[in-house]
């Protein structure tokens, strides 16, 4: 079931509304013409080719990496991230 | 040739001055700066680096022509170890774990780090205002802004205070600031170098820019970063750009101009005189001058802004206080997510996040997102186009001069509308530069996507013409 969220929900910020300047830009899009049509252009492709992905292997982090991906945790415990509640909706 | 690179690797080389020496002299330089272009220096690495490359040189050792050269971060590049802030409130703790490929590949190839730069928080802004540590103040005339959103980096080069910056440039990130304080940045073909370790604004655009105070520096900088990455799958395989093959222009038989840019209201009558006044100094050498026709400025821009808040609203969710970042605490997680980004972004990244999750919801998507999809489809075509009848694009970087400082804040609109010359090139995904000459903020010079070089030689042939 679809359910409309606002924006301020949708960017998790408190009351955050969308703004006159940014609505302009907006406008300016609505009125413009869209004449392209055309079909896939390779040179617009930024995706990778299904003969070039890379290797689907783990790569283990060096502790120096782990060491400071923890030291950046905002709250930690016995090496674990902490948060505050489990969100149950 | 023009080169502080080549220059100072003499210098060091020959034992004229020791590495620590230099080093010491820009770290003091970088520290005692009032144009707030520093975010936090890196001395124990840098003079630890620099102790290296003299030790190296007293050995009788050769050293690598980067081997030893002082230059500066934005800080929006992940450096192993040290602060990586984006400007920001949020991150101002965020320690970088990894190191950006760009950055590795500057450090494996003996550069020495020396300072991550003050710049827009995220990339969000066209002046370097938009930060917690203080706005950039231009090299030339400090009542006036940096620009934005590499700010630091440029005004960094522009007062010797690096050698080299690495800027990233989104929408004219680099090129803008580069004209704003007489120096070159170059925004190279998307995919060129790597965005790993690049902290991510808008994903489709973002590239890693030189800025230096020479084209053969931009050049030598370039080569080093540039290469096919794993870590970035958006990457290409690239070839190297030699110093010979941009000497020599001659085959550059045409060059246009967006006459709709130049023809526009918006323009500073005086940046419009000097731009029509190259022209006609480029017709002289007997190069064909072409007018072309291109998308209107507000189109351009509001295509340009709707797709990077689409991409910085996804970019950004990441960023609640939960794995990292200034977290805060509230009665549940929802709500601390929610605290957390309200009290720690910006008002102009809020604008963009909340802009982008607009465009991306129920009833708008179809209406403004996919239908600015299908306007960069067509810019790109447009391009392409052109670059069957031209083999360069010239134009101004920006349509009017630096604003005052405090001025941008007051009217996010306008600030907008001052990108409307470099965004059609992001969107395009083409290699462009800024160099200091033409107008008071510079020209840009474009080529077709992938080829850079001729970018490098173009400019090589502006210097000599005007």
């Amino acid at each position: 079931m679809s359910k409309i969220m606002t924006v301020d929900i949708l960017s998790s910020i408190k009351g955050a509304q969308p703004s006159e300047a940014v609505n302009k830009l907006f406008d300016v899009i609505k009125n413009a013409q869209a004449t392209n049509n055309t079909s896939f252009n390779n040179n617009r492709n930024n995706c990778v080719s299904l003969d070039d992905l890379r290797e689907d292997e783990v790569i283990e982090s060096s502790a120096t990496e782990k060491q400071i991906i923890i030291e950046n945790f905002p709250k930690e415990k016995k090496g674990y991230l902490v948060v505050s509640k489990i969100i149950e909706e | 040739m023009d080169s502080q690179i080549h220059k100072i690797h003499q210098q060091l080389a020959n034992k004229e001055m020791s590495c620590v020496a230099l080093v010491t002299e820009k770290l003091n330089a970088l520290k005692a700066n009032t144009h707030n272009t520093v975010n936090s220096t890196l001395e124990d690495l840098a003079l630890d680096l620099a102790a290296k490359v003299d030790a190296k040189i007293a050995n009788g050792e050769t050293i690598g022509l980067l081997e030893g050269i002082p230059f500066g971060i934005k800080d929006v590049y992940m450096l192993q170890g040290t602060t990586t802030t984006a400007s920001s409130d949020l991150l101002k703790n965020y320690k970088s774990a990894y190191t950006a490929t760009a950055i590795q590949k500057l450090l494996d190839a003996g550069a020495i780090p020396l300072v991550k730069e003050n710049c827009d928080s995220f990339g969000h802004g066209s002046s370097s205002e938009n930060t917690i540590f203080g706005s950039v103040k231009n090299a030339i005339n400090p009542d006036l802004v940096g620009g934005g959103s590499s700010g630091g980096s440029a005004v960094n080069v522009a007062k010797d205070y690096t050698v080299f910056s690495i800027g990233g440039d989104t929408g004219g990130s680099v090129r803008q600031p580069a004209g704003y304080n007489h120096v070159y940045g170059l925004k190279p073909s998307y995919g060129r170098i790597s965005r790993y370790g690049l902290m991510a604004y808008a994903s489709s655009t973002d590239c890693v820019g030189p800025i230096a105070k020479s084209v053969e520096d931009i050049r030598i900088v370039l080569n080093v970063m540039s290469g096919k990455d794993v870590k970035d799958q958006t990457t290409y395989t690239s070839v190297e750009i030699t110093a010979d093959s941009i000497t020599d222009a001659s085959e550059i038989k045409s060059v246009g101009y967006f006459k709709n840019f130049i023809e526009s209201d918006a323009i500073d009558p005086k940046i419009k005189a000097d731009f029509l006044n190259t022209i006609e100094k480029i017709k002289a050498k007997g190069i064909e001058v072409k007018e072309l026709d291109f998308f209107q400025s507000d189109i351009l821009v509001s295509t340009y802004y709707t797709l990077a808040m689409a991409e910085t609203a996804s970019n950004l969710s990441r960023l609640d206080g939960s794995n990292y970042g200034n977290r805060i605490d509230d009665k549940n997680l929802k709500e601390s997510y929610a605290v957390t980004r309200s009290e720690n972004f910006s008002e102009e990244t809020k604008r963009r996040i909340v802009g982008g999750n607009q465009v991306l919801s129920q009833g708008f998507s179809d209406e403004i997102y996919l239908k600015s999809l299908a306007l960069r489809d067509a810019i790109s075509e447009n391009f392409e186009d052109d670059f069957k009848d031209v083999d360069i694009i010239l134009s101004p970087v920006t349509p009017s001069t630096p604003p005052e400082i405090g001025n941008s804040l007051k009217d996010p609109h306008a600030m907008y509308l001052s990108d409307a010359y470099t965004v059609g090139f992001s969107l395009g995904q083409l290699p462009t530069l800024t160099v200091p000459q033409g107008t008071e903020t510079g020209l840009q010079i474009t080529a077709a996507k992938t080829n850079d070089e001729l970018v490098l030689k173009f400019a090589n042939f502006l210097k000599d013409t005007i």
